[in-house]
């Protein structure tokens, strides 16, 4: 299935920002994604709050289709894999690690990635507290530099938009100003920050099929 | 009688001859219901009846010298209530120098005090239905209550309308199965449904019950104030203030005066204004409304008592509570909305033997001044609301559920047949009560693998909580207050003013001035959910609109207005207000039409802004937001329309940009009453509604925790908002009966659809009478200014989208 995406370019470099949230990197062959929020369910369900276990199975199904359909030589999760400590869905993510051991996976630490080290002991697995290429620096949170173009998570982004009598509606977005790009969260499980609007700053709002530059 | 005889006669008092009464019912081992207005008495009428069954009856237990445990239960539903109760049983005990103790059991009680309690009970606590649920949540709790005798419930009629009646009802329905003698005794005001009431809290015992009634009511004189020149255009909030320099004299005249005002932002503007006209009130006024903080309201209260304060202004905070002797003038503004709220704030003036309650009635918009005519009308023809009680409430049932697991566990068969018993969940079918099992047990999960849900375990036969953190947890807690995410306000120094909605701060910046416990403030910063300010010399600043509180006006109180008006046009003008009024009514009838008893007024005409299309059901503003809603929807489908939609409590508006041809509506039978209940829901955004509610369900259904006091950072990664839940089980469990109880609560108090149907019913029977006038009415003027002014759509989420972004980007161009 071919899909719409939109295609910006950073320091001479194209990246396709693409409606399930995720950034696809020709150049590398590489998919990325932040905030997945795995095991977030499951957490809950073990102090005793009932909210549907389905829902991740929703996103790991959505990163199978994304690695199905671009083929990436890598994946890079900008953080907040997994939601809290372990439980058994850190066996999903493992499995779909091991179905695709042919592929790099690369996770940049975040606040909620507190499994033991062991956890992470995965061949295809590597875990990085930064990553830093020449124009680029990847992190979980918002770093304060103004060298290189940082992509980050951490934020969950959402824009609220009003139209007329009243009607609103928030939406979750890529945010960009000059030295930042921040990812929407990929997890399902996971409520929008709504950002301030300003004025020398980007956004690309996901809609159900598509992502469009407001 | 001899303690109650004893005692009047140590008070040189005379009983009256309902507390006599009320004796005599409980020395028959009768349950019953007091009907009875607050402060004539009735805590005396109760309370010889309990002491004298305490000591007069032989009973084993009582004779053996020994620990007799808890004999009384009295639940009320306010704080400074119980206190005043507590304050007059232990002086019976004292003047009398009986051995029966009375203590205090509300969420200020220590724990240290609690634990005395628990160990070497009093004869009575003076307690709250949370509380009761706390105790029912502690290990043992069959011991402590197993000598109990008598439960009061105070102010049922209060408790009656809200989830909280329904934690009474079970309470109750554990409580009579551990004692099957247990007497039970409701205290309440005068509501429209009174046996519906008493049924409720009295279920089984209603065959050996009385009711009785203590005829006390007090004579209400209703004066209207009325501005010089009634002006024939009027809109909400025109008038009021303007009104304001003749309440003046009122309040001077009078030794202290409640000043009632619907909203606490109107409080807010009313002490402000009150101060400019009248600097000598300036340290004699106060202001009290819920957004204060306790230390404050307290203070008033207390002023209040010994009759230090001239003016409160106040809201619905002091519309129940402890009677404050000093107070001889009320006076309400804008439309009280029902009736019994009116008649409750009549009478907090004149409490004196002989004495009657005054109460000025101030309008806020010239229309208004017919609800001066129609509230004396129902008050003289005894036509009171009902208060509904919630049925079905999962969230309660399956809260309830974890608290008896968390203490000794509970079978499922014995808890069917208890719950089965209460008029709450005496509907509930076996498959519903399972789903709530299953909802604490297994988490509604139909994914086995994987799964480590863990809450109720099922072990020995009971069903459980083992998890000491999941406990702890859950008496944290119980209760079905939700409060909205609120944030303190705080000075500098850390003296705490009062709550105001988190989103009202976050719409403000550091250095911003807000109007707000009668001081004008500056932002100075905000802080782990504390917004730190301090005093401000600008003069000007907002108010802070808070959300909610806006009533609709009660169905008794709509049909007494359609009576004024009939009577009218009747010519049976026999009142003042009606003939202060003769001149904006005959310029409705000339300009329009005067719409009789049998008879729905529809105006259509065209401004710049389009063309209007108004009807006056006069039924509230819940039924006509409904009812426009169902109107547009049902032209809808005969020709493409996009409507605005305003409403007050007497009619609404449909905008459109071309002319809905009225033949449409009338050949058609739009106002048709069938299919009511689908066409409401497919023409509200019912999901956007539902959602909404929802947040109070799922918190009340231990999905939401706040987290424990103090500690809010420990909890983080088991916090989710309520839209998340929403939105999960809206996508994954369409049957979770939590969702299903959102869109019911939905229908029944947000949209009154019961209500509504009725209104349709009646209408349809009604003449539709035309008119096309060349320019604004005065019945369709306030509605034309009132703000609130909704976008009908019904259009699905992705093309709202659209719509919202080509609206967006036709504005960034």
């Amino acid at each position: 299935m071919k899909y719409k995406y939109t295609e910006i370019n950073l320091a001479g470099e194209d990246f396709y920002l693409l409606p399930q949230k995720a950034i696809y990197r020709p150049r590398l062959k590489q998919l990325i994604i932040s905030d997945l929020h795995l095991g977030k369910a499951s957490h809950f369900r073990k102090q005793g709050i009932a909210i549907p276990i389905e829902s991740h199975l929703k996103d790991i199904d959505k990163l199978h289709f994304l690695i199905d359909s671009w083929k990436p030589l890598s994946v890079l999760i900008l953080g907040d894999l997994f939601h809290s400590d372990y439980n058994k869905e850190w066996l999903w993510f493992k499995s779909l690690l091991l179905q695709y051991s042919q592929i790099q996976f690369i996770l940049v630490e975040g606040n909620h990635d507190i499994l033991k080290d062991d956890n992470y002991k995965v061949p295809n697995l590597l875990k990085a507290e930064y990553l830093i290429e020449e124009d680029f620096i990847f992190s979980h949170h918002p770093l304060k530099q103004n060298n290189k173009i940082n992509f980050c998570g951490h934020i969950h982004p959402g824009i609220k938009l009003f139209g007329e009598a009243k009607q609103s509606v928030t939406l979750p977005c890529f945010y960009h100003n000059k030295f930042q790009f921040i990812l929407p969260a990929f997890g399902h499980l996971t409520g929008l920050y709504q950002l301030e609007r300003e004025e020398y700053a980007s956004y690309y709002l996901v809609l159900q099929d598509k992502v469009i530059k407001l | 009688m001899s303690i109650a005889t004893n005692w009047f006669k140590l008070k040189k008092w005379k009983p009256f001859a309902f507390q006599k009464e009320t004796w005599k019912a409980i020395a028959e081992d009768k349950s019953g219901l007091l009907n009875s207005p607050t402060g004539s008495g009735k805590t005396f009428a109760i309370w010889f009846g309990v002491l004298e069954a305490y000591y007069e009856k032989p009973n084993t237990k009582k004779n053996k010298k020994q620990e007799t445990g808890l004999h009384c239960l009295w639940i009320t539903p306010l704080r400074a209530l119980s206190k005043e109760i507590l304050l007059a049983t232990q002086q019976v005990s004292k003047d009398l120098e009986l051995d029966y103790k009375i203590a205090l059991r509300t969420g200020d009680t220590t724990t240290a005090e609690r634990a005395k309690q628990r160990k070497r009970s009093p004869q009575a606590l003076i307690t709250t239905p949370e509380s009761i649920h706390i105790l029912l949540a502690s290990k043992e709790y069959d011991k402590f209550f197993s000598g109990l005798e008598f439960i009061i419930v105070d102010e049922w009629h209060e408790l009656m309308g809200s989830k909280r009646g329904v934690q009474v009802e079970l309470a109750l329905s554990r409580l009579k199965a551990i004692n099957p003698d247990l007497k039970i005794w409701g205290i309440s005001a005068t509501i429209g449904n009174m046996e519906e009431a008493k049924e409720i809290l009295l279920t089984d015992r209603m065959a050996n019950a009385v009711t009785i009634k203590a005829d006390l009511e007090k004579k209400i004189i209703i004066e209207t104030i009325y501005p010089d020149v009634v002006e024939k255009y009027s809109w909400v909030g025109h008038l009021g203030i303007k009104l304001l320099p003749k309440i003046i004299p009122i309040i001077d005249k009078s030794n202290t005066t409640l000043i009632f005002v619907n909203v606490r932002s109107q409080a807010e503007i009313w002490y402000q204004k009150l101060l400019e006209e009248a600097p000598h009130l300036a340290g004699q006024m106060a202001l009290h409304h819920g957004s204060l903080s306790e230390d404050t309201r307290k203070w008033v209260e207390d002023n209040l008592h010994n009759g230090k304060l001239k003016a409160v202004v106040c809201t619905s905070s002091l519309d129940l509570g402890v009677d404050f002797h000093s107070v001889d003038s009320v006076i309400q503004i804008g439309s009280p909305k029902g009736i019994a709220r009116f008649m409750q704030r009549a009478g907090r003036s004149g409490h004196h033997p002989g004495a009657f309650s005054k109460i000025w009635f101030v309008p806020t918009n010239s229309l208004e001044i017919i609800e001066g005519s129609a509230i004396r009308y129902a008050i003289e023809n005894n036509l009171l609301e009902n208060r509904v009680p919630y049925v079905r409430s999962f969230d309660v049932l399956i809260q309830y559920m974890v608290t008896l697991a968390v203490s000794d566990g509970f079978t499922a068969d014995k808890l069917f047949d208890e719950i089965k018993s209460t008029h709450c969940y005496k509907s509930i079918t076996r498959e519903e009560f399972n789903w709530c099992l299953d909802f604490i047990v297994t988490g509604g999960n139909s994914l086995k693998v994987y799964d480590e849900y863990h809450k109720v375990v099922f072990i020995d036969g009971l069903y459980k909580v083992t998890n000491r953190t999941i406990a702890m947890r859950h008496r944290l807690s119980v209760g079905t207050i939700v409060s909205d995410s609120m944030m303190h306000v705080k000075f500098m120094g850390g003296k705490k003013i009062g709550m105001v909605e988190e989103n009202f701060i976050s719409k403000l910046k550091n250095g911003d001035v807000f109007w707000f416990g009668g001081r004008n403030l500056e932002l100075v910063l905000v802080k782990d959910m504390e917004a730190r300010v301090k005093a401000s010399k600008k003069n000007t600043g907002i108010v802070p609109a808070w959300l909610g509180g806006r009533l609709p006006l009660s169905y008794q109180l709509s049909n007494s207005i359609r009576k004024q008006l009939d009577d009218y046009k009747n010519k049976d003008i026999h009142n003042e207000e009606l003939k202060q009024l003769a001149p904006l009514l005959e310029l409705q009838n000339k300009v329009s039409f005067l719409p009789g008893k049998n008879e729905l007024l529809i105006e259509q005409f065209k401004t710049r802004e389009g063309y209007h299309l108004f009807v006056y059901p006069f039924e509230g503003r819940f039924v006509h937001e409904g009812m426009a809603a169902i109107l547009a929807y049902r032209i809808g489908l005969l020709e493409p329309f996009t409507f605005s939609i305003a409403m007050n409590d007497y009619g609404f508006e449909l905008l459109s940009d071309k002319k809905v041809d009225m033949d449409l509506i009338l050949d058609n039978n739009l106002f048709s009453p069938e299919f009511i209940y689908d066409d409401v829901l497919k023409s509200m955004n019912s999901i956007e509604l539902a959602n909404r509610k929802f947040r109070d369900i799922a918190t009340i259904a231990g999905l939401i925790f706040t987290g424990y006091p103090g500690h809010q950072k420990k909890t983080r990664h088991i916090q989710a908002s309520s839209q998340l839940f929403f939105k999960v089980f809206e996508d994954y469990e369409k049957d979770n009966l939590l969702l299903r109880q959102a869109y019911d609560e939905i229908l029944d108090f947000q949209l009154e659809i019961i209500r509504m149907q009725n209104a349709f019913n009646r209408i349809s029977q009604h003449k539709v009478i035309v008119t096309y006038p060349e320019k604004p009415t005065p019945f369709s003027f306030p509605i034309l200014v009132d703000t609130l002014r909704e976008k009908f759509s019904n259009e699905e989420i992705q093309s709202r989208i659209d719509k919202i972004l080509n609206s967006v980007q036709k504005n960034e161009v």
